[in-house]
Order: C-alpha cells, then structure tokens, then sequence
C-alpha cells in the first residue's frame, strides 16, 4: 500500500534526522583500558598526535610515559582542556587521586564550550572520584 | 714511544724503524687477526716450554747425584714453591685490581646537563636564524649537496631546511635518525615533511642542546666515544706515534723497551720511552707517577693482566678515553672527544687530519706543546706526526704538504664551558640535590634533560648587558647596578632562562636564588587578592581612603606611610589604587583583611618562606629572592594554580636508561573568580597604571606590577603573557639607592626582554560566576559605557554595586573609542 510505504519512509527519515542532529559526545564510553576520544575538530594535528601516541602508551600501561607525552602537549599550548583532562585520567589509573583531581580543575580552567567534557572533569573532581578510579581499574 | 704526561722532551722522538702499520680494514679484522696469532703463538710457547721442562728434568737427574744434591735441591725447591706462592698471589692480587677497576665505574664520569629539545611541528614560531643557531650549538654540519649523513643539513632559497638528525635516546626512548624537510614562512613552520617524501609530519623533537657539564672534585672531565665512533685516522696516527706493535705484542714489548733504552744510552737522557699503549694506560689507570724500579715492574705485570683480561679493542678505546691531553683552569681535558670540544670545539669525528695529528701528537706532554700557549712548539709537533704518518703511507706527499701548510685551525673559544650559564646550572644542581647525592651527581655521568631555552637564554642574556649598560649611561644616579633576570613558561613553571649578573657568564653570587631581598609594591596583588576573596566586603569597585594615616608601632614610634607622589588623593576605588600603586589605602585595605590573612594568600601564591607579621609588610617591607617572586607571579600567570618552578624534566644514567622524571605538578590554590579580578586590574596596569610604557610597545595583552622599595634601593617588575613569565630585579650588592624605581629600570629590562621573545596575547577567560559591568570610576555606582568617566569591571556574582551613579554623556569620541575597545 502506497500510504504505508509514504509511512514507513517518513518514519525512518525522521529517526535518521533525529539520529544525526543528537548532539555528538565529546566523550565517548571509554573501552576496556582505552581513554575516550577527545573528539574537538579544533585540536592541531600535533596535538593529535601527540595524544594519540599518549593513548598508545596508556594502553600498554606506559602511564609515566603518556604523562609525559601529554607534558609535551601542555608545552605547546596549554590551552587545550582535552590534554589536562588526560592527564587527569592517566593519574587517576595510577590511583594518584589528588593529581588526577587537580588536572581535571586544571582542564576546568580553559574550558570555552564543551560541557561533555566540564562533567566528565567533574565526574573526576568529586569526592567519590576513586570509584571512576575503581570502574578503570576493572 | 713516549710516556704519556711527560715532562719536558728535550729532543722529541724520531721513528726508529720504517715497518708499515697496516691497520686493518676495520679493528675488530684487526683484534680477531691478533686473536688467532696469539693462539698460533701460544701453541709454539707451550711446546717449547715441554720441551725445556724435558730438558731440564734430565739434567736435573744428572745433578742430582752429589752429595749434598739432594738437601740443595730440597732447599731451592722449597724456596722456589714459596717464591712462586708469593709472586703468584700477588699477581692475583694485581689482577683483582684490574678486573674490579675495568668492571666497575673506570672513570668519574661528570653529569651533562641538556637543554630543552626543540619540537618542530607546522604553525610554531620559529625564525631562519633560531633554528640555524640551534642546527650550530647542536653541532650540525651545513652542506652544500644533499645531506647524506646523520647531523648534516642545507638550506634552500634561505627558508627550505633538509635536516637528517641523529639517534638520540630521551627519557621515552630512542628517536631513530630520520630525514625531515621543513619551511619556514613568515617566521613559522610551514611545512613538515620526511625528507624527500610527501609524508606530512606532525611532530619532530630535534636533539637538545647540551648546555654544561657538572664536574667531579678530581676535576677531569670527559667525553666518552666507542672505539667505533674514532676516526681510522686518528686510530692510525695514535698507534703509528704511540705503539706501531700494539695489535703484536702482549702489553709489553721488548723490543721497544731495548730501542728505547740504546736510544737513551746514545743520547745520556732520556729520550724515547719504551711503553706500550697498554703500559701508559695502566699507569694512568692503577699506579702513581713516581719513576721508581718497582713501580716500572707493576706497570709491566699490570700491562700483562690487562692484555690477558682484556681484548685489544676495550684497551684501545679505554685509552682513547683515558689519555690526558690538556688543561682548562682547574679542569683536566681526558680522552680525544673533549679534547677535540676543547682545542677545535668540534666533535672528534669532524676534525681534518691535520688536526687529529695535532691532538695525537699532544699525548707526548700537553702542556709543553698547549697549542693555544705554545703555536710554534705544538706546529711543530703535529708536522712530525704527520711526516710519520706520510712515512706510514697514509698520507701522500701531496697530502702532507697540504696539511703542513695548514695553521693549526684552532677553535678560539672551547665550545664548552663549565661557566657558559653558571645561574642555571646552580639552579639544576640545587634541584638534584633532593633527590642525589653530591659524589653520584659529579660521578655518575647522570644526562640531565632541563626546560632550559637557549634562544631565550642568550636573548635574557643580551638584555640585561644592553639594558644595565644604558641605565648607567643614562641615570647619573645608577651605578655599579646588579641585576637578576628569569624567565619561565607561564602556564607550566619551567624555567627557561636565568641570568643572575650584570655580566651573565660571571659564576658568582647567584642573586636570582640567593638575593634576598625587599619587594616593595610587588606585595599588592596579594593583599587585593585576600581582599576580594572576600566579595561580601571588597569589590573592585570599592571605596578606599587614601587621606594621612597614623599608625602607632611600638610605645613612642608612629609610622605614617607615604604614597610615591607624597599626596593624598581622598577616596579612591580599589581597582585603581592598585593599578596606580597607592600605599597608603594598601595599608589601610592590609590591615582590614588582616596580615595572617595576607601570610596565607602569599603561602598559597607559592612563598615558602616566613612572613612577618608587622604593618609595613603590606608595602613589601620584607625580604624575598628573585625566584620566590616568580613563583608567586606564576600562580597568577596560570589563573591560580600553583606550580612550583622547576628546571628538570627528567634523568638518565649514563647508558640512557630512565632514572627519574620531575613531572608537571599543578595545585588549584586560588579561586578563579578573586584572581581574575585580580588579574584584570594586573592587566590594566600595563595599559594605564605604573607600566603603561608597555601598552605602546606591545600590541599584546600582558600584566604585570612593578615594585619599588624605599630609597629606590629596588626596582622589581614582574610580568607575564599567556606563554611567558618574567621577573626583572636592579639593584646594588650594597644595597645602596640605584635611583631607579620599578617603571625606570627593571619594566625596562623586562620590555628589552619581552621585545626579543615570542609573545602570546594574555588570554582571561572569564569564570563562571563574575559578571562584567560598567560603573562609575568615582564614586563606584552603576553606569553604563556611554557615560563619562565609566569603565567596565568584573564582579563575583552577587557582590555588584547596586547604587546608580550620576551620568554624564562621555562624548561622541570617547564612544566611539569604547566601540573600537
């Protein structure tokens, strides 16, 4: 029946539209022992790149060495709120509650428009921080 | 062959004998060849030696038929098990000697402090001339061609760079060498790729700098090399002077020692020396240089454990490394490699023939033949090892003509220096100490990797000559000025620079750590900061009085504070006391809030050291160094985060390996609203306030305080941008007025400075929770921009004025400005 088809085809239009004006995360559901993506389109590629090769470092449990990748970041420009905001996971794996605590503030501080990424600092911030720590340590 | 460090030759050595040294195509053909004679050679030993045993056995059987025979050989045969038990104990003794020298640490190694590295990546500020310098001090060399090797590079159409770097291992691991092309337009990068390839590169660390070295008590210094890394030539010229049988013998050679010695009865002294490579090493090594009997029979048996012990190669390159060739001031100059940095300030790998003939003929006696004291002597010399190098076929008459007629090519300063940044170099020691102890940090040969910037430094450098020469120049009040200057990254606490006197490589009194002194008006910030941390009292916006105040501090002492200009100027609102720098509403304001209060705030800017507790202290009536400004002045740079200055980044042993990582400590210990209230007047007070000089010098936005003590015995400015830090002290060691206050001299300094560095804009980024609104700049009641006299002033949400203020139009111009602002 043509009217059923006009129907069905509205439907899945407007579920595909709606689909793709949702408003993508920020941060997305980190895997197993991955950090999520810091999806910011303004990032430069050395940025990038920088926290890409961070990102490979956490994943084989370098976290001094990612630390330090991400310092070469902040060298950079440490206005990006992504990197600090790594920072502050990559201590909150090594149980550094404080320093994680500290870089996620820190990650506050130059944040412009990205409230994903403000909560998720938050979610860190908070006192019972040490059970995100728990959740990544699993 | 000659004793190494002798004393004066009378009649240097000629060649005795014409044998070619045919030097293997490479050592180890060398060392394996010599393997197999030795084996060959100790096969023969050993039959001959079952032969005489044979021998004497039979003869012993025959004399053993008389009489007294028998207790006679008893006698000697127990003489010779005791002799042979004592002999060989301490040779075993020797050999522990040895074994435990070569296995362990052979050398105090001195600690080799690195410059930051410079990151390369498409948009970074960086000009022709600063990587050209950075290619220089890392010792590239600039080729015409293509660059084939590891450390060369050429420049194209004076913007195009085709850089091949070197391995070179870093706390994260080694970066492999690799070719990379880069542009530089419009003085950034724009363009990184792998060299002759298309393949965009993000990011490319280029081996630091290495700035100094920090140097055992004996002294001596060294570059270590691998056998591998020595030129053949120099290995040829070393062996063809020194030791022609060294692949032959087994440390000690007898025919050289016979040579030596019908030389020396020719010529009734001595002339030649009979030492073998092994011998010299070993007495440099184990044995004093005492010229005694016993000794001279140590060195011969050492000689022989060594050669056993240890293959022909590890002896050769100990050598190489151990050899004494010269002396700087108080420090020894051993082994190739420094010698090279010190006589030629090139790497040994670089140096002509001509010159390694030259450092090879220093091993006869450095001192006699120092070719920066005695040319003639040291020309000389070098000419004698080359004709035996030409004697030796490697080189050709042609050759040896060429290279004779070279000078001697000398580089006329050393490339390093132990004193090139002597405050920085104080300031890494003191921050190592923490975690090392003084013997492992001049020992160990520790690679210390540090945030220092070599451009910033020499530009830091050349400020405080040019800017303190012409203050003494131009105010006939100012002399015998004394400065210190530092420079950090404002967001992350590295120092970058430091100079800390007048004249910058002087290796004295370290002011920027160790000059105590008052801050004057530096002290503001904090005390406004205290206050508006509490915004249901103190806005900006606030009234304060600056009328003649009386303050009694003990029974009979009043103190009354003056302003600068000795006026009052009745009521003032805060902002702009600050900005204008009044004492006396400063103290009126400091004793309101309370000096612990102020204590706290300067505790949480990063002081650590006691504060008093008198009111003079609100005008900076109390002493700090140089460095504990900058740290202060840091937190406000990063927006009240406190991260504690620092130079290290981190620590390798000597083969590389990680040993420590200083990271990046930050701690949130002001509240963003109070600081950026704070630092918004900072700002104004580089537009219209004490160092509004800088708003027609920068089209940047920065902030900064200047400070002035009494008597003008200080003058302080301490500023910042988004990227970059710096504090500015002028003053006298004998703490004598300078005639200068903050605006006059250190503001100058610091803007000399500033001018010469890359400046990012001062970004605030305003909080959530203060809110922006014009206000009446008299009488601190609401306006809005287009009335006279308004200007617009953050709030913490909550404490904003809420009385109106009369307003009178501002006129067309000041609006359109405002529009324009």
């Amino acid at each position: 029946m043509p009217n059923q088809q006009v129907f069905f085809l509205l439907l899945f239009l407007s579920v595909f539209l709606l689909t793709a004006c949702a408003p993508q995360s920020v941060i997305d559901k980190p895997a197993t022992g991955v950090l999520p993506i810091a999806d910011n389109p303004q990032l430069p590629d050395v940025i990038k790149s920088l926290i890409s090769q961070s990102d490979s470092q956490y994943i084989n449990n370098d976290f001094a060495g990612a630390l330090a990748t991400l310092e070469r970041a902040v060298r950079i420009n440490p206005r990006y709120a992504e990197v600090w905001s790594r920072m502050a996971q990559v201590y909150l794996k090594q149980g550094k509650l404080e320093q994680a605590r500290q870089h996620a503030k820190r990650s506050n501080s130059v944040i412009k428009n990205n409230d994903s990424l403000r909560e998720f600092n938050n979610q860190i911030i908070k006192p019972n921080s040490n059970d995100i720590q728990k959740e990544q340590l699993h | 062959m000659t004793t190494q460090k002798s004393k004066t030759p009378k009649n240097p050595k000629k060649p005795t004998q014409k044998k070619v040294i045919k030097r293997k195509a490479t050592k180890k053909k060398a060392i394996r060849k010599t393997t197999i004679k030795r084996k060959a050679s100790n096969k023969n030993t050993s039959n001959k030696q079952t032969s005489n045993k044979k021998t004497s056995r039979k003869k012993t059987t025959k004399k053993s038929s008389g009489r007294f025979g028998f207790l006679f050989n008893r006698y000697s045969l127990l003489g010779l098990i005791a002799f042979l038990t004592i002999f060989s104990s301490y040779l075993v003794y020797l050999n522990i000697q040895i074994t435990d020298k070569m296995s362990g640490r052979i050398w105090s190694l001195p600690s080799h402090v690195y410059a930051r590295p410079l990151e390369l990546y498409q948009g970074k500020y960086l000009t022709v001339k600063q990587l050209v310098s950075e290619l220089t001090q890392t010792e590239y060399t600039r080729v015409q061609n293509r660059p084939t090797k590891a450390g060369q590079y050429r420049i194209l159409n004076e913007s195009h760079f085709e850089i091949i770097s070197r391995d070179f291992t870093y706390w994260d691991g080694e970066q492999k060498s690799q070719g990379i092309r880069l542009s530089i337009y419009n003085n950034k990068i724009s363009i990184l790729h792998e060299l002759y390839s298309d393949k965009t590169l993000p990011i490319f660390r280029l081996e630091p700098v290495k700035i100094a070295g920090i140097y055992p008590s004996t002294k001596e210094d060294r570059q270590l090399i691998k056998l591998d890394e020595v030129p053949d030539d120099l290995v040829l010229a070393l062996l063809t002077v020194e030791d022609r049988r060294f692949y032959d013998h087994w440390g000690v050679d007898p025919r050289s020692i016979i040579r030596a010695m019908l030389a020396n009865l020719m010529a009734g002294g001595t002339v030649q020396g009979g030492s073998t490579l092994t011998q010299q090493l070993v007495k440099n090594l184990f044995l004093s240089p005492e010229r005694t009997l016993s000794r001279k029979i140590n060195e011969a048996l050492m000689a022989l454990l060594l050669e056993i012990n240890y293959d022909k190669s590890v002896i050769l390159e100990t050598y190489i490394n151990e050899v004494y060739l010269g002396q700087n001031g108080a420090q020894q100059i051993h082994g190739f490699e420094l010698a090279s940095q010190y006589y030629f300030a090139s790497s040994l790998r670089k140096l002509r023939r001509d010159q390694m003939a030259l450092l090879v003929g220093l091993v006869k006696g450095p001192s006699w033949y120092e070719p920066r004291k005695h040319p003639e002597r040291a020309r000389a010399r070098r000419d004698q090892v080359l004709k035996l190098m030409h004697e030796q076929d490697a080189l050709t008459q042609a050759q040896l003509n060429k290279y004779m007629a070279l000078g001697l090519g000398l580089a006329k300063k050393p490339r390093f220096s132990a004193n090139r940044f002597p405050a920085l170099v104080d300031l890494v020691k003191r921050q190592l100490k923490q975690d090392y102890n003084e013997e492992d940090l001049k020992s160990s040969g520790l690679q210390v990797f540090t945030s220092i910037d070599p451009f910033i430094q020499s530009q830091a450098e050349a400020s405080v000559k040019r800017v303190i020469s012409g203050l003494e120049k131009n105010y006939q009040q100012a002399e015998q000025l004394q400065t210190s200057l530092i420079v950090a990254s404002s967001q992350q606490g590295e120092i970058q620079a430091m100079v800390s006197d007048r004249k910058p490589t002087f290796p004295g009194f370290n002011r920027s750590l160790d000059a105590v002194r008052q801050i004057g008006s530096l002290i503001k910030p904090a005390i406004y900061l205290t206050a508006l941390q509490q915004p249901h009292r103190y806005t900006l916006a606030s009234k304060l009085d600056d009328s003649p105040l009386h303050i009694k501090t003990s029974k009979e002492k009043l103190w009354s504070p003056q302003n600068y200009d000795k006026k009052f100027s009745g009521d003032i609102l805060l902002f702009n006391a600050l900005n204008k720098s009044r004492n006396v509403p400063t103290v009126r304001l400091g004793l309101d809030i309370g000096l612990s209060d102020i204590s706290d705030t300067l505790h949480n800017l990063g002081v650590k050291r006691e504060i008093p507790a008198y009111p003079s202290m609100t005008l900076g009536a109390f002493s700090l160094s140089p460095f504990d400004v900058a740290n202060m002045y840091q937190t406000f740079a990063a927006n009240g985060f406190n991260v504690p200055l620092k130079v290290i980044r981190e620590v390798l042993n000597k083969d590389g390996q990680p040993l420590k990582r200083y990271p990046l400590e930050s701690e949130k210990t002001i509240d963003e609203k109070s600081i950026y209230l704070v630092n918004h007047v900072l700002h104004q007070v580089t537009q219209t306030g004490t160092a509004k000089s800088l708003s027609n010098l920068f089209p940047q936005s920065l902030a900064g305080k200047t400070g002035t003590t009494d008597d003008l015995r200080d003058s302080w400015f301490a500023g910042f941008s988004d990227n970059q830090l710096a504090v500015a002290w002028i003053g006298r060691d004998d703490n004598q007025s300078t005639g200068l206050t903050g605006s006059s001299g250190a503001l100058r300094l610091w803007s000399d400075l500033f001018k010469h560095l890359n400046i990012d804009s001062m970004e605030l980024i305003q909080p959530a929770g203060v809110n922006k609104i014009w206000i009446d700049a008299e009488s601190g009641g609401l306006s809005n921009k287009n009335c006279l006299g308004a200007v617009e002033l953050p709030f913490i949400q909550g404490s904003e004025p809420t009385e109106k203020a009369e307003c009178k139009s501002a006129g067309f111009i000041e609006q359109i400005k405002r529009f324009f602002n």
